[in-house]
């Protein structure tokens, strides 16, 4: 579709809830200017959550109606529409860990950079041409680069330039990438793309922009950037990392894999990415196996995780991209309720959380500890959660699709990750003398609340599999 | 509706039991103790109680929560509320509102798997009735001989179990796409195709899980530790009724619907049960701890149970739904007894016990009724099961089976009557405290278990009804 004039109104309703998401920052950092310094903290994250949740109906809204907006730059509806609720979600629960991040001059600040980072994450999820994921890409990486620095820990600064400077060369081949599609197709837009014939350019061209995205998701071997940085940000910035930059990510891959490559040389193209979900899954479940800070732990299971969520995409089909989107709502869920969990653990919501914290907590917080079993029966996929429900999903989807190997590197993955996971639950029920352990508590009774709301979410999810139907990625 | 309760009453109250104050322990074993019981009148008096189903997965292939009776899964979960009567009725148990809890847990879990009629279910609750048994070994269980890490038995069940449990999922999502429904069990066996293709492998995955669970050498090394280690009334529940699931599954869904497979496998599964019966045999009779004599005598009669299942002859197969209800009667009032003793004596190590009969004839006569029906002597439950299965056997053409089979049933009577008469025959040890004889509620645990013994190996009609259930499951 060639871009005939202007945008119309319908164009910016299309970018209205992304709009009112990057205007909500702005107002709160103007707020931030005139109250008082005791309400900072909490009207920031007022604020935010008041523009997110306006963001999350407005999407709801948007969700029936597929439009391709600005000529099929930004596509609104259904797929887009999803991805950009479950990014809207998980960033308003970040923001309850620990009440915003850093101290209470920073939150604000803080609070808008997250904003516009999920602005990011929202593009790419929407986005219909080459132009549009890397904008959205950079608008989410610049933002997280600020985030990751903002601790005041040593690592942090560590991490933040590791961040950075390992992001900007995946930012560079992903450009180089799209720089040889755009030769091949002559194009950006996404919809060219897939008329394009075979050639060397398509070919290459395809694998840089690959190998650009399985950074950001960083699937193995493109994931060695992922624990570090995890560790050295602060725990919410980590939180929203192993969510929402996945979410934006995943998206793009979805929609590259089943709309933007000409069918006759996808299986070439994509082969190649299975493999890399594959290896995902036993190196991020093997490497995850020796780890005891909590934040490289979920480091390594978050690599693993995703790459039980790129195998439903594997062999393209239907049901296979509404169950890769199930799982990802429900390892939002299961991810952010661990991740609230060792807020709630350490005073600041900030410190370094080890395994040895988790030593007898069933008997000190019986409650907190059985919601972490909950979570992280779910993150090993055992029932009743929807972990359990969304791994049968993405196995019967493998199956489909033709490539059931994935599935048995699946429960191969999965077998290990019980190993992981029992490693935290068998030190919350071990008996311990107390004497030893480090009990620290989070003032902040809004984890409590996200808590919750994760494990009823989960525990619904699991008995009532809810996949919107309409998420296939098309573009225009 | 019943078949609900049953499933969700015992997990619902369990989960309750939580909320009680921490000192009405004593209270919160009565209601535990009253479920049960509660549970089995309402099996007792409703055996005709219809299916409760709801729908659940209506793609990538039809799935329901779909429970309901079978001809063998009535007897088990009716065998299942009496031995958690039992279990909680005596028995010293620190954290009793805990130890209760997870009780009830395990007992709804089970429940579940064992009255499920959709496969999905099946695996559900096939993973779900792990974890209470994870979490009683962290918190109760004693280990073996000292020299290992707490927890490590726990860990090795898990990991076996949780291995078995993913090939379990694996399979029925193949086995959901190829049929498009997984509502299948007590379903005619014409209704349902799983194609040659695909069959090989959905029958490896299945008996991988089976035979972990049964288990069968040389998948047994999780059960002598764990039987060990687990507090009595949760290695009675465990042996009598956790470990018959597998089995189950061979005859609910093995036989209907995999049956070209299970005819295949037939040679593979001989060896594998001749091997656990006489390797199980020998062992017992070298052990010196009492318990782990018992969990290698299960091991020995399991295998049995499996060589009965795989022989495909109709009397074999009565005789095996009757063995499997005989072995739960007499294991679980076994590994009670042996805790009663165990609690008196403060040792469960035939080198140091010895002439505790002539103090405690009450205790004496109970250990011999299940030593003698572990034995197999006619009149008790075990005999009618043996005799039907090996004469089964016979009958089908393996008369070299049913000669070998001979073999550890003569073993059996050496190993149980050693344990008999070491512990409560010879000298008296001058090392071993005075303790009182079985009490009141020890006597009133055992009861019915020991009624049962008698019952099921006098009735012949019990025996005939089984028989007709399994041969429509089979096909005969």
């Amino acid at each position: 579709m060639p871009v005939t004039s202007f945008a119309t109104a319908a164009d910016i309703g299309a970018l209205l809830p992304t709009t009112i998401v990057a205007l909500t920052a702005l107002v709160a950092l103007f707020f931030d200017l005139i109250v008082p310094a005791a309400t900072r903290r909490l009207l920031a994250v007022a604020v935010a959550a008041i523009g997110l949740v306006a963001a999350g109906i407005v999407l709801a809204q948007q969700y029936p109606h597929e439009y391709a907006a600005f000529g099929g730059a930004f596509l609104q509806g259904g797929f887009s529409t999803v991805f950009s609720e479950i990014i809207v979600i998980a960033t308003l629960a970040t923001l309850t860990l620990g009440l915003g991040v850093g101290r209470d001059d920073q939150v604000a600040g803080s609070t808008a950079l997250m904003l516009w980072s999920a602005c990011g994450a929202m593009l790419m999820s929407g986005a219909g041409n080459l132009m549009m994921i890397f904008l959205g890409l950079e608008l989410l990486s610049l933002g997280l680069y600020c985030l990751c620095a903002i601790s005041a820990r040593a690592t942090a600064r560590e991490s933040a330039l590791k961040y950075l400077i390992l992001s900007s060369m995946a930012s560079g081949f992903l450009l180089f990438g799209m720089a040889l599609l755009f030769g091949a197709s002559g194009s950006v837009a996404l919809s060219a793309l897939a008329v394009t014939k075979p050639s060397v350019l398509l070919f290459l061209g395809s694998g840089f922009f690959l190998v650009g995205i399985a950074f950001k998701l960083s699937l193995v071997p493109f994931h060695v950037w992922t624990p570090d940085v995890y560790e050295g940000a602060p725990l919410a910035v980590t939180a929203f990392m192993s969510v929402v930059t996945k979410a934006g990510a995943l998206a793009v891959l979805a929609r590259f894999a089943y709309a933007s490559i000409p069918s006759d040389s996808s299986t070439a193209i994509l082969v190649p990415v299975w493999t890399v979900a594959a290896l995902s899954m036993l190196v991020g479940n093997l490497a995850a196996l020796s780890q005891t800070d909590m934040k490289r732990l979920l480091a390594y299971s978050g690599i693993a995780q995703v790459g039980y969520i790129v195998a439903a995409f594997a062999g393209q089909t239907a049901i296979g991209v509404r169950y890769a989107i199930f799982y990802l709502a429900a390892y939002t869920f299961m991810n952010l309720g661990a991740f609230a969990v060792v807020a709630l653990m350490s005073r600041n919501a900030d410190a370094v959380v080890g395994l040895g914290r988790f030593a007898g907590l069933a008997y000190r917080r019986p409650w907190l500890a059985a919601l972490m079993t909950f979570f992280l029966l779910g993150l090993a996929g055992l029932p009743p959660t929807a972990g359990f429900t969304g791994k049968i999903l993405i196995l019967a989807a493998t199956i489909e699709g033709g490539y059931a190997w994935l599935g048995g590197v699946l429960i191969l993955g999965t077998a290990i990750s019980i190993y992981v996971y029992f490693k935290i639950v068998r030190a919350m029920f071990a008996r311990v003398d107390e004497a030893h352990v480090r009990d620290e508590r989070s003032p902040n009774g809004l984890a409590w609340v996200t808590i919750a709301v994760c494990a009823v979410a989960i525990f619904a999810l699991g008995l009532y599999p809810f996949t919107p139907s309409d998420v296939l990625p098309l573009v225009h | 509706m019943t078949v609900t309760v049953l499933v969700l009453g015992p997990i619902a109250i369990g989960l309750i039991l939580y909320a009680m104050p921490k000192g009405a322990g004593g209270l919160a074993r009565g209601i535990g103790a009253a479920v049960a019981a509660l549970t089995f009148v309402l099996i007792a008096v409703k055996p005709d109680a219809p299916d409760a189903t709801l729908p659940w997965l209506s793609r990538p292939f039809t799935a329901a929560f779909h429970l309901g009776y079978g001809p063998i899964s009535y007897w088990v979960v009716l065998l299942l509320a009496v031995v958690t009567f039992s279990g909680l009725i005596a028995l010293r148990i620190p954290r009793e509102r805990e130890f209760t809890a997870q009780m009830l847990i395990l007992q709804g879990a089970m429940n579940g798997v064992f009255l499920a009629k959709d496969l999905l279910l099946f695996a559900l609750f096939w993973d779900l009735m792990l974890i209470p048994v994870f979490l009683l070994m962290l918190g109760w269980g004693v280990p073996a001989r000292g020299t290992r890490a707490h927890g490590t038995a726990a860990w090795r069940y898990l990991i076996y179990n949780v291995a078995g449990g993913l090939t379990l999922l694996l399979a029925t999502a193949a086995f959901g796409v190829v049929n498009g429904s997984t509502d299948v069990i007590g379903a005619h066996a014409a209704t349902v195709t799983v194609g040659y293709i695909w069959g090989p492998w959905i029958f490896a995955g299945f008996a991988f899980a089976f035979l972990i669970k049964t288990p069968v050498w040389p998948l047994h090394t999780w059960m002598p530790d764990t039987y060990a280690e687990l507090p009595p009334p949760v290695v009675a529940s465990v042996s009598a009724i956790q470990s018959k699931a597998g089995l189950y599954g061979f005859i609910a869904i093995g036989l209907p619907f995999l049956n070209e497979q299970m005819h295949a496998a037939a040679p593979l599964m001989f060896a594998l049960g001749l091997v656990a019966l006489l390797y199980g045999a020998f062992i017992a009779f070298t052990e010196d701890d009492a318990k782990r004599i018992l969990a290698y005598s299960s091991l020995s009669h399991l295998g049995l149970i499996l060589i009965a299942i795989f022989s495909f002859n109709p009397i074999a197969l009565a005789g095996a739904a009757v063995y499997i209800i005989a072995h739960g009667l007499f294991s679980a009032a076994g590994f009670l007894t042996l805790g009663y003793i165990e609690e008196r004596e403060e040792t469960r190590s035939l080198a140091h016990l010895g002439g505790l009969a002539g103090d405690n004839p009450r205790l004496s006569g109970a250990l011999m009724i299940t030593s003698l029906a572990a034995l197999g002597l006619p009149g008790l439950a075990g005999f009618a099961g043996e005799i039907l299965i090996l004469t089964g056997v016979y009958a089908a053409g393996f008369w070299w089976v049913a000669l070998i089979a001979l073999i550890p049933i003569v073993i059996a009577a050496g190993y149980m009557l050693r344990l008999f008469q070491t512990i409560m025959h010879g000298p008296k040890r001058a090392d071993l405290p005075e303790r009182q004889d079985l009490t009141w509620n020890e006597g009133f645990a055992l009861a019915p278990l020991v009624l049962g013994l008698v019952l099921l190996g006098i009735n012949p009609h019990a025996v005939a009804a089984f028989a007709a259930g399994v041969n429509v499951l089979a096909g005969h």
